[in-house]
Formats: C-alpha cells, sequence, structure tokens
C-alpha cells in the first residue's frame, strides 16, 4: 500500500428534522419547529422495509434501518464488509417503555420486545441480518464521541483493506426521557423557541434534535463519491479557547491543511449562552476570517449530531454549493469548495474536528 | 361466565392483531387453523414469549417452559382449545 | 502497523473476589459467587439465583477511592475498582494514564440507579440526592466519570455489543495502538446487576431458577451476574521504552456478526466459527497450537449448542481443552469479555485451567466434553476467549505468552 490511506464516502443515508432523505435535494424545504423539540421528517417505511420486519419495529428503528438502505442505494453496493454504529442514548422511548411497565407491573409479566429494541447495538445488528452481512460489527456508545469513535474505526480498517466498505451509522432519538431528565442540568432552553431563531437567543441550553444517518466510507473513488473524509480528531474538555486553538492547529498541520485553505468551516455551536463559550471565542479569533455555516438550528442537538455536519459538509463538496439557511452572514460562496471543516462540541465536553475534501 | 371455544378463538384473533401489530400483515385466508409459525403467518420466537405473556396476563394460565408453547401456539384454535382446558375456573 | 501489542497489568472486581488475589483464590478452590440477592431489590431475590457483589454503593466508593454521594453510579464504581487495580498492576505513571485511551463497554450504563429514581428524575420539580444520577440512562456516562476519576484525557470510547462489548473494547483498545494512535489503552467493561436488566432476560426466559450448567443436556439457561475488569495494553514500542516485562501478548482477535437472529445465534455457530478464525488467523497460528478455550457457554439451550458447533467445525478431530467459567460468576454480560480475559491471564500464568463447574450430563449433539476439574501444570501457550452477544456480535480475543 503505497502512499496515505484516503477515504471516501461513496453513499449517504440521512434521515433528520429536515427533509434530508432524499439525496436530490440539498435543504430546499425547511421545517421549523417551535417547541425545542426537532423530530425527524421521514419517508414511507414501506419503501425500505419489509412489512414483515415493521410490525414489530419501533420507530427509530425504522428511521435507523431506512437510512441504512437508503445509503446503500445511493453508493450502489449491497454487501458492505462491516456494520459501525454510535449512539448517544440508543432507544431511549424503547428502554422507557420496558422500564415503565417493569415498574408497573411490579417486575411481573414482562414481554421482551421492548427490551431486545431498547439495546444499544440494535440496530446494527438488525442491519446485519437485513442485508446478512457476517463481517464486522460495532456499536459505540461515547457520548459526544461516538460517531468520531465510529468513523476512526472505520478509517483504520480502510487502512488494511482499502476496496473495504464500511457501513457507518448514527442515530439519536428525542426522547421525552432524555428532555425531562436533563432539564436540572438545563441542556434544553426553558423558554419555547423557533429552530431557526436559535443563534440570536442568550439563554443557556439548546433545542433538542434526533436524526439517523448512514454512510458507506470506502478507500477508493468511484464516480459516485460525495467527497473524501481527510481525518477525525476528538479533544476531550479542553480547558480554554487556547487548548482547543493548539489542538486544531495540531490536527490542520498532521494533513498538511492551512487555515488559508478552508473554504468554509461548519460551526457546531447549540445556541447555549454558557456551554458554547469556548468556540465561540475560536469563532471570533483564529476562525474569524473564514467563512462559517451552521446546522444546529436545523437538526437540533443530540449525542451524535456531527453526522449530520458531515452530511452538510459532503453535500456542499458534492453540490458545490451552500444553502442561505446555514450562512452563518452573508457571503459568497466560493467558485469552487475544495475543504471544509467541522469544529463541534457537545455539552461543553466532547469536542471533534472533521476535515473533508472534494474527491 | 363460561365462553365458547368460538367466542374465544374471535377473542384470540383480536388479541393477537393487536399485540403482535398484525393490521397489516393479515392473508384473506387466515383463519383459525392457519399456522401461526413457519410458512403460516411467519412469526418467530419473540412473538411466542409475547404470547406466553398473553396466556398469563389475559388468562392466568403460566407456560413454564417455552418449548411447551410450540405446540400450544400451533393455531388460533390450539391455543383456544388450551386456554379451555387449563384457564382458572371462577 | 506492525506492533505488537502487549499485556502490562489487568485489575477485576467480581462476586468472587474484589481483587485480582481474591478472583484467584476462589477460582482455585472451586468459591462460586451464586446467591440470594441482597443488595439489589428486586421481587426475584429468591427465585432467580444471580452472582452478586455483597458489597453496598457506599462501601464500593471507599473501594474506589471517590467520595459518596457524587452521582458514581454501581456501574462506574465496579469499574473504578478494577481500573484503578489494573493502573496500578501496570505500574503507570499519572503522565502516562493522561495520554492513555480508556475504552469500556457496558450494556445499560448507569440504568440501575437510573431505574430506582426513575419517578422522581420525571419530576423536574422534584429536588434531592437522586438528581446526583440525572443523566446516568447515558450510556456513556460511566466511561467520562471514570476517565476523569482517573485523568484519562487523551482517547475515551464506551462500546456497546450487549454481552461482546468488553471483548470489542479489549480489540479496539489493540487496534488504536496498532495505529500508532495510542501507546497504551486501558480497555474492558463494567456491569452493574439491575432490575431492567434481570427482568428483561428473564422475559426472554433464559434464566434457570437453579445454578447455570453450560455445556450439560440439561441446561436451562443463564443467571446473571455483576462485575467489571480492566487490562492494559501497551505498544511493543512503549514496553521496551520502559524496560517493561509483559504479562502476555495479545496476539490476534476477531469480530464477526451471525447475522442470524437479533437474540439468537445460528444453529451451526457461523459468527463463533468467524470470530475464533479470524483470531487465529491474525496471529497466524493453527488450530493445534491452541492449548485451551474460555468459551462464552452461558448455559443457554441455543448458545451452547451453536458454539460447540463452531468449536467442533473449526478445530475438527482435536478440540483443545475448553470450559465455561460463567458458573463461578455468573453472565456478567458487558464484562464478561474482560473478566474472561483476566481469567485467561492467571490460567498462563499460573499453568492451570479452570473447571466447567455444573457439567453432569453429555449433549448428545456434540461430541467433546468441556473440563470439569481444575488442571494444574499445564503447559498453555496461546488461549482463546469468547464473548457473544445480542445482535449477532461474536467475537474471540486471542491471548498468548509474551
Amino acid at each position: 500500500m503505497a502512499g496515505k490511506a484516503q477515504y471516501f464516502i461513496q453513499g449517504i443515508g440521512m434521515i433528520s428534522p429536515q427533509k434530508t432523505f432524499d439525496n436530490q435535494m440539498f435543504l430546499e424545504e425547511i421545517t421549523t419547529y417551535d417547541q425545542n423539540v426537532l423530530t425527524a421528517v421521514v419517508p414511507d417505511f414501506k419503501a425500505y422495509i419489509n412489512p414483515i420486519q415493521l410490525r414489530r419495529l419501533s420507530r427509530m428503528l425504522r428511521v435507523g434501518l431506512a437510512s441504512a438502505t437508503i445509503c446503500l442505494r445511493d453508493a450502489g453496493i449491497e454487501h458492505p464488509d462491516g456494520i459501525i454504529t454510535a449512539t448517544g442514548y440508543g432507544f431511549l422511548d424503547e428502554t422507557e417503555k420496558f422500564l415503565r411497565e417493569m415498574l408497573e407491573m411490579k417486575e411481573k409479566q414482562l414481554t421482551p420486545t421492548h427490551f431486545m429494541q431498547g439495546t444499544y447495538n440494535a440496530l446494527a445488528g438488525l442491519e446485519a441480518v437485513m442485508i446478512k452481512c457476517m463481517g464486522y460489527n460495532n456499536t459505540y456508545v461515547s457520548k459526544g464521541f461516538a460517531f468520531e469513535n465510529a468513523l476512526q474505526d472505520a478509517m483504520m480498517r480502510l487502512d488494511e483493506h482499502q476496496a473495504a466498505h464500511y457501513l457507518v451509522g448514527s442515530y439519536d432519538e428525542a426522547a421525552p426521557v432524555q428532555f425531562i431528565a436533563s432539564i436540572r442540568e438545563h441542556h434544553f432552553k426553558a423558554e419555547p423557541i423557533v429552530n431557526l431563531n436559535l443563534f440570536d437567543t442568550t439563554t443557556k441550553g439548546t433545542i433538542q434534535g434526533e436524526g439517523a444517518a448512514f454512510f458507506d466510507l470506502t478507500g477508493t473513488r468511484h464516480e459516485n463519491t460525495w467527497c473524501e473524509l481527510l481525518d477525525v480528531a476528538m479533544v476531550y474538555r479542553p480547558e480554554t479557547k487556547d487548548h482547543l486553538a493548539a489542538s486544531l492547529a495540531d490536527f490542520l498541520k498532521a494533513n498538511n491543511i492551512s487555515l488559508e485553505e478552508v473554504d468554509v468551516w461548519l460551526n457546531g455551536i447549540t445556541g447555549d449562552a454558557v456551554r458554547d463559550v469556548i468556540l465561540k471565542e475560536l469563532e471570533h479569533s483564529d476562525l474569524k476570517a473564514i467563512p462559517q455555516a451552521r446546522y444546529k438550528h436545523l437538526c437540533g442537538d443530540y449525542c451524535t449530531v456531527t453526522s449530520f455536519a458531515l452530511w452538510l459538509g459532503a453535500s456542499v463538496l458534492k453540490k458545490q454549493s451552500i444553502p442561505e439557511v446555514v450562512k452563518a452572514s452573508a457571503f459568497e460562496t466560493p467558485k469552487e469548495i475544495k475543504t471544509v471543516l467541522s469544529v463541534s462540541h457537545y455539552m461543553n465536553r466532547n469536542y471533534a474536528f472533521m476535515l473533508m475534501q472534494r474527491a | 361466565m363460561n365462553q365458547t371455544i368460538e367466542e374465544l378463538t374471535q377473542e384470540l384473533r383480536q388479541e393477537l392483531i393487536k399485540q403482535l401489530n398484525l393490521e397489516d400483515m393479515i392473508p384473506a385466508d387466515f383463519d383459525e387453523n392457519t399456522p401461526l409459525f413457519g410458512e403460516g403467518l411467519g412469526l418467530d420466537s419473540i412473538d411466542s414469549l409475547e404470547l406466553v405473556v398473553l396466556l398469563d396476563r389475559n388468562y392466568g394460565i403460566k407456560l413454564k417452559d417455552p418449548k411447551e408453547g410450540r405446540q400450544v401456539f400451533h393455531s388460533i384454535r390450539t391455543m383456544a382449545e388450551y386456554i379451555q382446558k387449563n384457564r382458572a375456573q371462577v | 502497523m506492525s506492533q505488537r501489542v502487549f499485556i502490562t497489568g489487568f485489575g477485576i472486581i467480581t462476586s468472587i473476589g474484589k481483587n485480582t488475589a481474591e478472583n484467584l483464590a476462589s477460582l482455585l478452590h472451586r468459591r462460586c459467587g451464586f446467591g440470594e440477592l441482597n443488595v439489589l431489590d428486586t421481587i426475584h431475590s429468591k427465585t432467580l439465583p444471580a452472582c452478586e457483589i455483597k458489597l453496598f454503593n457506599q462501601e464500593l466508593c471507599e473501594l474506589a477511592g471517590v467520595p459518596n454521594g457524587k452521582g458514581y453510579t454501581r456501574t462506574s464504581l465496579l469499574g473504578l475498582i478494577a481500573l484503578k487495580e489494573a493502573i496500578q498492576s501496570a505500574s503507570l505513571s499519572p503522565a502516562e494514564v493522561r495520554d492513555a485511551g480508556l475504552l469500556s463497554g457496558t450494556t445499560t450504563g448507569g440504568i440501575r440507579e437510573f431505574e430506582r429514581h426513575f419517578y422522581e428524575l420525571m419530576d423536574p420539580l422534584q429536588k434531592g440526592d437522586f438528581a446526583q444520577f440525572a443523566d446516568t440512562a447515558n450510556p456513556g456516562e460511566h466511561g467520562e466519570r471514570m476517565a476523569d476519576a482517573v485523568g484519562i484525557k487523551k482517547y475515551i470510547a464506551t462500546l456497546s455489543t450487549a454481552c461482546s462489548s468488553s471483548a470489542n473494547s479489549i480489540m479496539q483498545g489493540a487496534q488504536l495502538i496498532k495505529h500508532g494512535k495510542l501507546d497504551r489503552a486501558i480497555c474492558g467493561g463494567t456491569e452493574a446487576l439491575s432490575r431492567f436488566t434481570l427482568n428483561g432476560f428473564n422475559s426472554l426466559m433464559i434464566v434457570d431458577p437453579n445454578h447455570c450448567r453450560p455445556f450439560d443436556n440439561t441446561r436451562k439457561g443463564l443467571n446473571l451476574g455483576e462485575g467489571a475488569a480492566f487490562l492494559v495494553l501497551e505498544s511493543e514500542r512503549a514496553v521496551i521504552e520502559k524496560r517493561k516485562t509483559p504479562l502476555a501478548e495479545l496476539r490476534g482477535y476477531g469480530n464477526a456478526n451471525d447475522a442470524f437472529h437479533q437474540t439468537a445465534s445460528s444453529p451451526e455457530g457461523t459468527g463463533a466459527y468467524n470470530a475464533m478464525n479470524l483470531a487465529m488467523a491474525m496471529a497466524n497460528l493453527a488450530p493445534g497450537q491452541i492449548d485451551y478455550i474460555n468459551a462464552h457457554g452461558t448455559a443457554t439451550e441455543n448458545n451452547d449448542l451453536s458454539e460447540g458447533f463452531g468449536i467442533q467445525k473449526l478445530f475438527g478431530s482435536d478440540v483443545p481443552l475448553f470450559s465455561s467459567t460463567k458458573p463461578y460468576t455468573g453472565h456478567t454480560l458487558a464484562a464478561a469479555g474482560s473478566i474472561e480475559a483476566v481469567y485467561c491471564l492467571l490460567g498462563l500464568q499460573h499453568r492451570v485451567v479452570w473447571p466447567n463447574i455444573n457439567f453432569h450430563e453429555q449433549m448428545p449433539e456434540l461430541s467433546v466434553s468441556p473440563v470439569r476439574e481444575l488442571k494444574q501444570e499445564v503447559d498453555l501457550k496461546n488461549v482463546l476467549s469468547n464473548s457473544f452477544g445480542f445482535g449477532g456480535n461474536t467475537s474471540s480475543i486471542l491471548i498468548g505468552l509474551a
């Protein structure tokens, strides 16, 4: 194997609070929300999952399996070499159902369906059964790092087998249990806002989102390729902006990219006046001169929300356009968009960088 | 109150459709003798666990060994017969 | 990328011992962890035997060296106790700990606390001590908790592939080292008993009301257990630089999927076969070079049959010594892979093979049977440890003398 290994996104299936499941569209219809909870705009599941399977599946498992199918069809492959998924809270609605039933029935006469479907690897397992994928299978549940862990896992495997295809996915649902349990720590705003105004707010907390996404990651370029994923990195609990900036500088250097080469950066701020502080400082200093796009007003905040950023970056690079709705301020879209950088955080603890390039 | 076997099969049919989310997949020729598993309706091992709980919750019948279920849950008819034979007499 | 990966330390807590020495003594003296549940509050305490650690959370806080009442779940506490023993046993400096990776497997994170305080947590107006457990429905919470408690900064991953979780965290730690992303990875898993899990498995009708009997013809299911174990993995470079004598080498690993059913293994044991085969291929070893298999052996009808066939298919007429240690510890789910890896390491160190307790009647479907009595003075060089889980996950790791 000569030279540095490369990673390409050959297919995407994205189901989010915007109509993203149709890969022909790119944020042309925008859905607005006014209760701080953004839920997935879903396709007709019958087009993706057979009825016998469909009948028992929870909503989020349907969303997850459908996004995997969309991705495989988009990539034009049927048999990936492995499946790697990521989630923060998993199928919390199912967990809640089993938990409530257990408490209400006082541990008697319980049925297993919600228990089974509440397991974090249920999606990776069911997808494997559905497409008979007997290869590598893994699931990460590391809060705001889960999706990055999954991407890195696939990338290391591609270093060993360039021609392989890994189905890398993420899912998280806007579960009422999470919303209520996190009121005490103000994860979500106390006052209802309109999602599109998220970045104009000055209060603590963000808005709850959800989504399922799958990416076909492979080591070789193809006519369908969306973009090249250059690299991914994580920073755990940086103490200051300078700490974060130094990590970013190391990351860019390791990839031989200078900040000036970045055509647009995706800012993962959440609209939380307290938790956004470090990233905002970076925005106003080191990254000040670079055209900026934002996305959490469209999809909300959830543990694996960087999958939305990867979809956004890949779409910008493939379609060579930047929808107005994501531009942080008016700027002219560059003639050629070559390099996209994503900088994000989850709960001011899990910071992550991704670098994408036009393929 | 004594329930006839016909009433019981009718009741079971409704319950099954509800508990196992079968609305969209009941074939036209589905009747009380259609096998629930395998070539028939295509239910699986998890459904049979759901049925074990249904017997317990609705009819007070406890199946200790899941293997016993294979005969009992053959069809709606066999289920009804088993319930009639074993339900707690009130 | 040809970095070899060595094991330089480990730590463990189970129902048969709160550290390595106690576990070793129990293994040698056939002491099992079964009993009535009296730390966990459940209606099944007398009817479903389980392998419980007879210490309340306050006592676990002391063992873990963290203050009580600061939101440490039982999952985190068990994990921390094993993690700290592992760090100490590998003599890692604070700087080495900071730049290490932490990879922890879990099935349900802090669900034990979450289920206990569920109604209070679902009422935002209520105030009280329970609020420290607000985020325990998140499985990654325990990973960050543990990392924060010992000062790990460089890399954190929490994995959840049901009962193979910690085998996969060991694998992933090794992969990060091989690819030069880390010099040291501390990998394992932690599992606390909870009503959620106990009732979940019970609803699947695979919990034996008696003591579990892996590979026995009369087996009726598993018993649950709790515990944690962590292994310190170090790169060849790190070991040479520090002039350490490794305890063993992680020579291979394999992860596959059975792709058969959400909660059942294929009758032929295809996934089990593939996982073991991959591990042996990576280590470049032939079937004749494997001296022992620590089987997943949960004692469910389905697992033991599937795993047994997988082993027979791979090893043919020359099946190595094998046993399941689940009758000692119960099925510790996410922690089982790392706990059994530690038992393999203890076996290698002390040249013993652990017995498959409670085996009496041969399964007619299989032509092989597990080791019944403790075997001593065994010439062990390479051993496999299997861990399988719901979702079709099958994993196998191969540990050899360094």
